[in-house]
């Protein structure tokens, strides 16, 4: 095979506050035409910086000092405008990370996917539309010619990415570079939309050039992987060859893996009980004209937290677990049924995003000192020596005090979050996705800080994800919520070694493995399609439109939620009571293999 | 590797500031010393063109006008800060409280908003006078109701967008009080635009109290203010223009220092 792709000595430095940084330092590599390379590295490292200098897509402050772009034997740097663009859509083609962003949300689906054959090729409008639908059911979208009427905004955030791919697949590039593509998506529709890439890259011998932050996602879909830190290239080679047997420093930690939680769950004592909860959301607060929307989020839930443990919440976007987070900790007061707690334990709340959880507009000191003037501590000097023992303890120091949040990078906001969680005296700490904004490196730090005050402080947390991984390994406990019903709970190793429910396979089927049996995930062609928004019935099971093994009893009777478990305790809410694993367990012989 | 390159200095706001500066220090000096008297008339001397003695030249009744564009100008700034505050002050009240709790009140509040900044402000102005009659403390008043929206505008929406974010969800589920997160935690955040509106709204009230006293609705006679000198300059605009001179340019002058500042606070938010 040919080379396709050829990046050499190339330099980018990027303008800030009138200095000039090094982005990206004297990066050599190449790509065989169908080749899949990765390029994984944490943000800031360079990775998507390279991409957009080959698709000319480079912000104002980006320049690049030195090198060539070679593709398909012409340097793209050296062309015209008007010579790129010809290239750039056509045989060279982009998506990106966020597909709620990267749709033109004024131009229906059909026109969007179908304007660079327009642009790029002197075909028909029948002949377009005609590709346009092609494309469309060849990313397992159903209904393409309903579709090409939709815009971006009638559409899920798996469908938009999947329209997106299409978008770049319509001309039949060369390459295709994917920055991110699957990372702002939900755990079972990235695996979907991963095995999408691999069958457009069977049939159609596409080179990829897949950009991620994620281990996991790389070594699934990849054949050669770079490994880019400060802008450097530090490890490269096969896939399997580099994560198994990483040499430099960079990788190693990039491959270590998640911190293990140790301790067993010790006293049974619920410090907070959940019957029959029903949690409402309003959509928006009514007006003089538009009347509040109210939905129910959570319905008939049971739920204990024990003190001490570590419990995981575990469910796609949109089920309901960062409704039931706000509720806990008194965000939403819109709820009926029983939601009882101690009465000290002061629940304190965790967010996702590190970069809205502390106010922009006051310092690092300030925003801690604020739970300690809420607890009445009066005295500045006090306050000031708690703030900076709890920064200490938080793996910072008390340089930090007099910081402003802009100053600081996510990690360092995250453990901000939790120290001020912690000055409130909280016994109970509510982590929403704590973790899912950060690098894989920065990732596991918070979750060993986690891990440290759950350990020294006896601290109980609920520790609220998508990241079947994660949760694995440092819960005790994990309920799995399908459209606000729990509908599986369990201890941690039980639930993996036998998830029950259908749904809780499906979730598990679709996190990636890591399996080294690259073949096997050839098999099976199932790239998903989408469903429908579900909206909880009346009757029936929920999970009754995509389960498997669904029977016309599911569709007419809810199940119940009954105890499963042997010696331990192990719920689920199915008819079949954890029976169908039987069949399917030869899926879960492989184990979740953590990197 | 870091390689320097020209760093962009911010123009707009040091020029600014250097022009608000100097007419405010002149305006200042004007109200303890005058290099004449500001009252005072001098019939000998009268409509004397610029020369060593009166810079700017003397008026029909041989008052200097370098002295009383100086007093004058104190006059414009202390009612145009009077207002800007005024509007601050009741702006931010109003728009946080709405902003932040919303429902009914706040829609009534804000039909209320439109229905002043619909209308033309001299003229709504004029109609607050009409009722409250003509004097300093009067144009005060009218001209800082008529402030009100602007900033309560600017405060409202910058509380809706805020009490979204997680700063503000983590300080409730920490216990702390509304009114506490309205003006402790959120009001921090608006600073920026604040004094943006601020230096927009000095340049409103600088015109504005200049068109007043025009009108001969403001400052009162004998009192010099830079809106009535032009008034009187008025009918002898051929035989001594250096009588309208002097205060219009000082007018033109202050305005551009105050939209400097605004551009140049723009640039520091962005």
């Amino acid at each position: 095979m040919g080379m396709l792709f050829d990046v050499s000595h190339l330099t980018i430095g990027f303008e800030d506050k009138g200095q000039m940084n090094k982005v990206v330092n004297d990066l050599s590599f190449s790509m065989d035409e169908g080749e899949i390379l990765g390029v994984v590295g944490e943000s800031g490292s360079g990775k998507s910086m390279t991409a957009l200098a080959a698709m000319g897509l480079l912000s104002p402050q980006a320049h690049i000092l030195d090198g060539t772009i070679m593709f398909d034997g012409k340097d793209m740097l050296a062309l015209s405008e008007k010579e790129r663009s010809a290239i750039s859509g056509k045989d060279m083609s982009m998506i990106f990370q966020e597909p709620m962003t990267s749709l033109n949300p004024v131009m229906k689906i059909g026109k969007q996917v179908g304007e660079s054959l327009r642009l790029h090729t002197s075909l028909s409008k029948e002949q377009i539309h005609e590709k346009v639908i092609r494309a469309l059911s060849d990313v397992g979208l159903s209904d393409p010619e309903g579709l090409c009427k939709k815009y971006p905004h009638e559409l899920s955030g798996g469908m938009r990415q999947r329209v997106m791919i299409a978008q770049a697949m319509v001309c039949s590039p060369k390459l295709l570079i994917a920055d991110e593509p699957t990372t702002a998506l939900d755990v079972i529709v990235q695996g979907q939309i991963l095995k999408l890439l691999r069958k457009l890259h069977r049939e159609r011998g596409v080179a990829i050039l897949f950009i991620s932050h994620d281990l996991n996602v790389i070594r699934e879909i990849c054949q050669n992987v770079i490994v880019m830190y400060n802008g450097d290239i530090v490890e490269r080679g096969k896939v399997l060859d580099v994560l198994e047997h990483p040499k430099h420093e960079y990788t190693k930690t990039l491959v270590a893996s998640i911190p293990d939680n140790t301790t067993a769950d010790r006293k049974r004592r619920p410090i907070v009980t959940m019957e029959h909860l029903n949690v409402f959301y309003r959509d928006h607060e009514g007006g003089f004209f538009n009347k509040s929307g109210r939905q129910q989020v959570i319905k008939e839930l049971n739920l204990q937290v024990y003190e001490g443990e570590l419990m995981g919440i575990v469910g796609e976007s949109g089920c309901g677990k960062s409704t039931l987070a706000k509720t806990i900790v008194g965000l939403n007061t819109d709820y009926n049924g029983t939601l009882k707690m101690d009465e000290d334990l002061h629940p304190q709340m965790v967010f996702q995003d590190p970069f809205g959880s502390l106010n922009p507009a006051r310092r690092i000191g300030w925003i801690m000192s604020e739970p300690l003037r809420v607890r009445g501590i009066r005295t500045k000097r006090e306050r000031r020596n708690m703030v900076c023992d709890m920064l200490t303890k938080i793996g910072l120091d008390s340089s930090f005090y007099d910081r402003y949040p802009h100053e600081l990078s996510g990690g360092q906001r995250q453990r901000v979050s939790i120290g001020a969680a912690l000055l409130m005296n909280s016994r109970l700490l509510v982590a929403d996705e704590p973790v899912s904004a950060l690098d894989v490196t920065v990732q596991s730090q918070i979750l060993e800080l986690l891990l440290d005050i759950h350990k020294k402080g006896g601290l109980t947390i609920l520790f609220i994800s998508h990241d079947l991984n994660i949760v694995r390994h440092i819960c005790h406990r994990v309920a799995v919520i399908y459209l606000g019903q729990i509908v599986e709970l369990a201890p941690v190793d039980e639930i993996y070694k036998n998830p029950c429910h259908p749904y809780t396979q499906m979730l598990f089927e679709s996190a990636l493995s890591g399996n080294d049996s690259r073949t096997a995930h050839f098999a099976p062609d199932d790239i998903g399609a989408d469903i429908e928004d579900t909206v909880i019935g009346d009757t029936g099971c929920p999970f009754y439109p995509r389960c498997k093994y669904r029977t016309q009893r599911c569709e007419a009777q809810a199940p119940d939620f009954v105890n499963v478990g042997a010696d331990q305790e192990h719920f689920v809410r199915c008819f079949f009571e954890g029976k169908i694993t039987l069949e399917k367990n030869e899926l879960h012989n492989g184990d979740m293999h953590i990197i | 590797m870091k390689i320097s390159i020209k760093k962009k200095r911010n123009y707009n706001l040091i020029i600014g500031l250097c022009l608000t500066g100097f007419f405010a220090l002149m305006a200042l000096v004007g109200q303890f010393w005058t290099p004449y008297s500001v009252t005072s008339m001098d019939p000998l001397s009268v409509n004397v063109a610029p020369c060593l003695a009166h810079p700017f030249g003397t008026d029909n009744f041989g008052r200097d006008i370098l002295s009383r564009v100086m007093n004058g100008s104190g006059m414009t700034f202390f009612v145009a800060i009077c207002t800007v505050l005024m509007g601050a002050v009741i702006g931010t009240v109003v728009g946080a409280l709405t902003g932040y709790f919303g429902g009914w009140i706040d829609e009534i509040i804000m039909r209320i908003n439109d229905i002043l900044l619909s209308f033309p402000s001299v003229l709504l102005a004029l109609l607050f006078i009409s009722f409250l009659g003509p004097g300093t403390v009067n144009v005060i008043l009218a001209l800082g109701i008529l402030f009100i929206p602007s900033f309560a505008r600017i405060v409202r929406s910058e509380m809706i967008r805020c009490k979204e974010l997680d700063f503000v969800k983590s300080a409730k589920v920490m216990g702390v009080g509304p009114f506490r997160i309205m003006f402790v935690h959120i009001l921090p955040n608006t600073l920026v635009s604040m004094l943006t509106a601020a230096a927009i709204g000095f340049n409103n009230a600088v015109l504005a109290e200049a068109s007043m006293s025009y009108l001969g609705l403001g400052v009162q006679p004998p009192l010099p203010s830079l809106g009535r000198m032009l008034s009187e300059a008025q009918s002898y605009l051929f035989n001594t223009p250096w009588y309208a001179i002097a205060p219009g340019v000082t007018i033109i002058l202050i305005i551009l220092g105050f939209s400097m500042i605004s551009e140049g606070l723009r640039a520091v938010e962005r």
